[in-house]
């Protein structure tokens, strides 16, 4: 059987605290404070650690206009005390050093947030980031410490409470295709908001799992059962698969999520309406195509209204 | 992936002392570390739920195929014969205990102190501050050393000059039937294949052999086995008091510190600490120990000439050998099965000729073992092939093992100078019945039947030639 | 056409110093033999110590390729590779330039005979079909909108191996069968030329016309004349490139410079796929058609076109029929404008004709349009800087002490490189993956 022994997860954290605040003040029963969602990641970074001596963990924070590593597993031939943690008999060491370091490094980064509460979060910095440091884990020729060689099998968990960003659309696809290259796959858990484009089609395209948590104060369990395993275990047990998948985009013009656009030829630039040169390229486009799209320069307007009634199906 | 060695000596004990054993939540973090990744998924899936979980819903977090049916089912039935989950009524609960010991384990909390007392920081800078600190690095180096005299005593078969294990360690030793119990004691064929199994599964071995004696020697096995998973879990380059330890434990101590497993200043030190074999022992990942000990054992060229530490060995299509060691237990171990021819500072050359492998073949190594071996231990350049080692020399090395097949000695008897074929049919058809018949030949009408069946079959002939006559 | 001109200039330079050396050796009286023993010497001084013809390599030695520093090390060698990379990536130029993206490309292969020569190892026939299945999934990956036929020369016949499609699975099993594709006879420049013409005949403007063209032989068997095919291929604005395996044709080079592609020799096994593995990003469109080709002024015209992003709908829904087939399918797209239910994207909607694609696909070639800018190496450490790179979040490696020249070539002595946008400092490591597979900045994002 094929199985790899270890396995890396990458977690990244939306702590957005505008995101957060709503989540808190939702009806009974579906509140979810920062505070509590916490503590359960927490519990689940250790289930993940708990499995196998050797799996690795890795969490970052997506902070508004900032993202943070907040901590990453040290390299197994690193020295394993860390001082900022005593020891403790009570206490699976590890799980305590990560528990400390993750739970005062958002404390600290919370504390140092102060006009940007509205800002969108670092979500993409943060999936880059945690790329390059899954480049850097998979591909050990450069590294200086030798590390065991056995074949990791990273995979991302993103836990997202913000809305699309429809700003950041092209970044978010290229660490998509990055992600897919190396063979990482992007689980999504949507636990507040809306549902999320972008991170259904980073899921799908990655072969990884999105799932909008319907009952937010079972947020343990879910993430249990939905994203603990490995990728080699997903072929047993039924996970979630995906619900259907919005392949929309977001046009270059605007930053509108559109469904259908209009793409330059020359270097598939999207727009949400017709424009007669394109922004990206500045290709011309033909008069002719502008009319039947019902745009013309206004010397134009009758004529090309007049035209693009008939030719257009509506 | 092979089940741990572990799992089957769990499942032999009684369902008091695995409760018993659960307690702690250092062994039901280490338990759940041995399982299989479904059985761990479930048990993970189980454990934040308060009731238990009907059979129905829980057959659906599988997919719909057939082999993951087979799996699940097989998961499940290795979860209940450790006791972990119990069946009541059609659905499904965690084991009580178990449940209780992990939650504790992964949230923190409690004060079972089964995680081992550590020594106070401040406190150890004052006292050992002029002794000098116990670095990660001196305990690797004396683990590997403990743990290479044991393998080394047992490659020279006690004859070479040098440490020789503690007698505890040669007690064990003889006791599993890895040396003879001879005086001198040689190694049997159980102890060569035991040398050639990657250094993980070696120690598991031994240490199931220690803990099947130390039912015998009437300790209590929940007292011992948890000391082995709060090892398990320790801190590599802490040191812990002994002074909570149980008075079984501080015994197994003694025999651990032989092993390598933990290492204390002083016979009665009251503090210890756990060397890299014990933290790793619920770690799957053989890698980790053995590229810890050889890193540690090239003491005499402390700048680590070897680029990568976890293989050696190049063994070109010719059956020539390369081994860039200098090691001299890897030397021995080589030595088993290849014909060595020149030796140099941090290389060793050798071929594999078909009088070494045959060798080894009847030390009782088995052709399986050897390439096993050859492919743990590949150079990381060998690691680039696929098949890692060629199977020129796979092959080669298994029709040398064939050879020894072809002639196989069994006692018995022929039978021959039946009278007629009807006698004979019916002795062939009677020593059939009994399974007795190795060989026959109608032809001659002759055949050969074990020795065992030898008394049965003359009194049939004998019954038949009297009521015959 | 730089692997051209190098060619060249190298041949004239082999000539000269092996005319040096018979003089020298004259001179000296030295025998024949030593003169062999020197030749080769002089060859790969000339060719940078590292490519030498293919033919004349008798034996491969890979140990000659690095070098190692005075303490037996390789890093030299490993820095010199990676200083390599860094200074292709400099001198590529940034900013957006116009490329076409709505690709078609044929790909001529040669089954000539003489495509079972062993100068490239195992033979040229198997190097290029390996080559070719790297190059298809490579170009797909770039190029996801595209479409690429294969065409093969045998027995003086163009013999279509597999057709326009924009599957590469597809094309990859045309190609997987290698006994079918077994070499023979001549190969016809002329007749598979036609023959890729005519298959992309049907395009619209937009998109480009491409043939690429491996080529083994040293002739071409064709039945009529072959200049009206280029004259027809430029008329037809289809892009020529060529790969010879075996040495430079008039016809091809025409061919090539004729039509605006581009013509290249491989010297080796690596070079061979260099110069494959180049024709994979898009071309550049120039605005004004420079000195390249007079085919290209007349290049795709532009043109806004209406696109639909569907939504996908799982394996688990309810089964209903799709407008494509007509059949009972659970998983498939639905059309934004007429929510009629296709089986595949990318396609055009059958009821309102609106063109479906996934937004992943068109999103995949983006990476051109915006490219991260180039780090630039820093030579020191700055007091501030921080102690973890700002892509991995690892510590940076230690600065060594024994430094090559790096810091001329691109290659940053303290293994830093930053970023101009947001002043963060990456590892070496980063800098390569940031800037070939993530395409997006860590530190400005």
């Amino acid at each position: 059987m094929s199985q790899s022994a270890q396995s890396h997860l990458t977690l990244i954290l939306d702590l957005s605290p505008k995101q957060w605040h709503l989540s808190s003040l939702e009806p009974d029963g579906q509140a979810l404070s920062l505070l509590s969602f916490i503590t359960q990641v927490l519990a689940f970074m250790n289930s993940h650690l708990a499995l196998r001596h050797e799996n690795t963990i890795s969490v970052l924070g997506a902070f508004p206009r900032k993202s943070v590593m907040l901590y990453s597993t040290p390299g197994a031939n690193d020295s394993g005390l860390d001082s900022t943690a005593p020891q403790d008999a009570n206490t699976y060491q590890p799980f305590k050093t990560v528990d400390t370091i993750v739970s005062s490094r958002i404390m600290e980064e919370m504390e140092s947030i102060s006009d940007s509460i509205d800002s969108p979060t670092g979500l993409v910095g943060a999936l880059s980031k945690g790329l390059c440091h899954i480049n850097r884990v998979i591909n050990p020729a450069t590294r200086s410490s030798i590390e065991s060689s056995s074949p990791l099998d990273p995979r991302m968990l993103i836990l997202s409470v913000s809305p699309d960003m429809s700003t950041s659309y092209i970044p978010i696809m290229n660490t998509i295709f990055a992600a897919q290259k190396l063979k990482v796959k992007i689980d999504v858990c949507k636990i507040f908001g809306e549902d999320n484009v972008f991170l259904q089609q980073a899921a799908h395209l990655t072969g990884g799992s999105y799932v909008a948590l319907m009952q937010r104060n079972a947020l343990l369990q879910y993430l249990v059962m939905c994203f603990l395993a490995s990728s080699s275990l997903r072929k047993i047990v039924a996970f979630p698969t995906h619900d259907r998948v919005d392949l929309r985009a977001a046009c270059f013009c605007h930053k509108d999520i559109v469904d259908i656009g209009y793409v330059c030829s020359v270097c598939l630039s999207i727009f949400c309406s017709p424009v007669p040169v394109c922004s990206t390229c500045r290709t011309k486009f033909p008069v002719k195509t502008l009319r039947r799209f019902g745009f013309g320069p206004p010397k134009a307007v009758g004529n090309g209204t007049s035209k693009s009634g008939s030719a257009t199906p509506q | 992936m092979a089940e741990h060695a572990l799992l089957p000596f769990l499942r032999a004990q009684s369902q008091n002392s695995l409760t018993r054993l659960y307690g702690r939540p250092s062994a039901c973090l280490s338990v759940s570390r041995l399982l299989q990744p479904l059985e761990q998924q479930i048990v993970m899936s189980l454990l934040w739920l308060e009731a238990p979980v009907a059979m129905a819903s829980i057959s659906s977090w599988t997919l719909p195929t057939k082999d993951a049916q087979r799996q699940w089912e097989a998961a499940i039935g290795s979860l209940n014969s450790l006791h972990l989950i119990s069946e009541t009524r059609g659905a499904i609960d965690l084991n009580p205990m178990f449940r209780a010991g992990l939650r504790t384990a992964i949230l923190g909390g409690g004060t079972h102190q089964s995680f081992g007392v550590p020594c106070d920081k401040s406190d150890k800078e004052g006292k050992d501050g002029k002794r000098g600190a116990v670095t990660i690095d001196f305990l690797d180096k004396h683990a590997s050393q403990k743990w290479e005299t044991i393998l080394h005593y047992m490659v020279s078969s006690g004859t070479e000059q040098g440490m020789k294990p503690s007698e505890g360690v040669l007690y064990l030793l003889r006791n599993g039937g890895l040396m003879s119990s001879a005086t001198p004691s040689t190694i049997t064929s159980k102890g060569f294949q035991f040398l050639l199994r990657p250094p993980h599964a070696q120690l598991w071995d031994l240490l199931s052999q220690f803990l099947q004696m130390s039912e015998d020697r009437g300790m209590d096995l929940v007292e011992v086995l948890s000391f082995l998973f709060m090892l398990s879990t320790m801190e590599l380059g802490q040191d812990y008091f002994t002074e909570f330890l149980t008075e079984t434990q501080e015994v197994m101590l003694e025999d651990l510190r032989d092993y390598g497993l933990v290492y204390q200043r002083k016979a009665k030190s009251k503090r210890f600490h756990p060397t890299r074999l014990a933290t790793t022992l619920t770690s799957s990942l053989p890698p980790l120990l053995s590229s810890s000990m050889k890193g540690s054992s090239l003491e005499s060229n402390p700048a680590g000439g070897t680029p990568d530490s976890q293989g050696f060995i190049i063994i070109e299509t010719n059956y020539r050998l390369y081994a860039y060691t200098d090691n001299p237990l890897q030397v021995a171990v080589l030595n088993l099965f290849v014909a060595l021819k020149s030796r140099f500072p941090n290389l060793v050359v050798g071929a594999l000729s078909r009088e070494s492998v045959k060798r080894a073949l009847d030390n009782g190594i088995t052709a399986d073992q050897i390439i096993s071996y050859l492919t743990t231990h590949a150079h990381p350049m060998m690691r680039k092939n696929n098949p890692i080692i060629s199977s020129t020399v796979q092959d080669q090395i298994r029709i040398w093992e064939n050879e020894r097949n072809r002639v196989r000695t069994e006692e018995g008897y022929l039978y021959n100078d039946f009278r007629t074929e009807r006698d004979y049919q019916d002795v062939l058809q009677y020593a059939r019945q009994l399974g007795m018949v190795v060989w026959e030949s109608d032809a001659k009408k002759i055949f050969f039947g074990r020795l065992a069946g030898h008394e049965n079959i003359r009194s049939f002939i004998s019954r038949r030639t009297q009521s015959g006559m | 056409m730089p692997p051209n001109r190098s060619n060249l200039d190298l041949s004239d330079s082999d000539y000269d110093e092996e005319v040096d050396v018979d003089d020298y050796d004259g001179g000296r009286k030295h025998t024949g033999k030593t003169k062999g023993k020197e030749l080769p010497k002089n060859r790969d001084m000339g060719l940078g110590g590292k490519d030498g013809y293919s033919w004349e390599a008798t034996y491969t030695r890979t140990w000659d390729a690095v070098q190692e520093d005075e303490g037996g090390s390789l890093q030299n060698a490993v820095e010199d590779l990676l200083a390599r990379g860094r200074r292709r990536r400099l001198l590529a130029p940034t900013g957006a330039i116009r490329r076409t993206i709505i690709r078609h490309l044929v790909i001529l292969i040669d089954l000539s005979s003489s495509m079972l020569d062993r100068d490239m190892r195992p033979t040229r026939f198997d190097l290029t079909l390996q080559y070719t299945r790297e190059f298809i999934v490579e170009w797909f990956d770039q190029n996801p909108l595209g479409q690429v036929g294969i065409i093969g020369m045998r027995g003086g016949l163009g013999e279509k191996i597999g057709d326009m499609t924009g599957n590469p699975q597809e094309i990859l099993k045309t190609i997987s069968d290698r006994d079918k594709l077994l070499p023979d006879g001549e190969p016809s420049l002329q007749n598979a030329l036609e023959m890729a013409r005519s298959s992309m005949n049907h395009l619209p403007a937009h998109s480009s016309r491409e043939v690429l063209i491996l080529f083994g032989s040293l002739t071409t068997c064709d039945p009529g004349n072959i200049h009206d095919t280029v004259q027809a291929a430029i008329s037809d604005k289809v892009r020529v490139s060529v790969v010879a395996l075996a040495a430079e044709m008039k016809i091809c080079r025409d061919l090539c410079n004729k039509t605006g592609g581009a013509f290249g020799v491989a010297l080796n096994e690596g070079h061979y796929r260099d110069l494959l593995f180049e024709a994979i990003p898009p071309p550049a469109q120039r605005a004004n058609p420079s000195t390249g080709g007079s085919a290209l002024s007349s290049n795709p015209s532009s043109d806004l076109l209406i696109m639909g992003f569907p939504t996908r709908i799982p394996e688990s829904s309810a089964p209903s029929l799709c407008v494509c087939h007509s059949e009972l399918k659970r998983h498939g797209y639905l059309c934004p404008r007429c929510l009629a239910k296709l089986c595949d994207v990318p396609t055009d909607c059958d009821i309102c004709g609106l063109m479906i694609v996934s937004s992943p696909h068109l999103a995949r070639s983006y990476h051109h349009l915006f490219p991260v800018k180039p780090y630039q190496a820093r030579t020191t450490i700055a007091d501030a800087a921080p102690e973890t790179c700002g892509g991995c979040s690892l510590a940076f490696p230690v600065p060594r002490v024994t430094l090559s020249d790096g810091s001329a070539s691109g290659v940053s002595p303290v293994g830093r490189y930053g970023c101009p946008d947001c002043q963060k400092d990456f590892c070496s490591d980063c800098d390569e993956f940031v800037h070939s597979v993530l395409h997006v900045c860590p530190g400005c994002s």
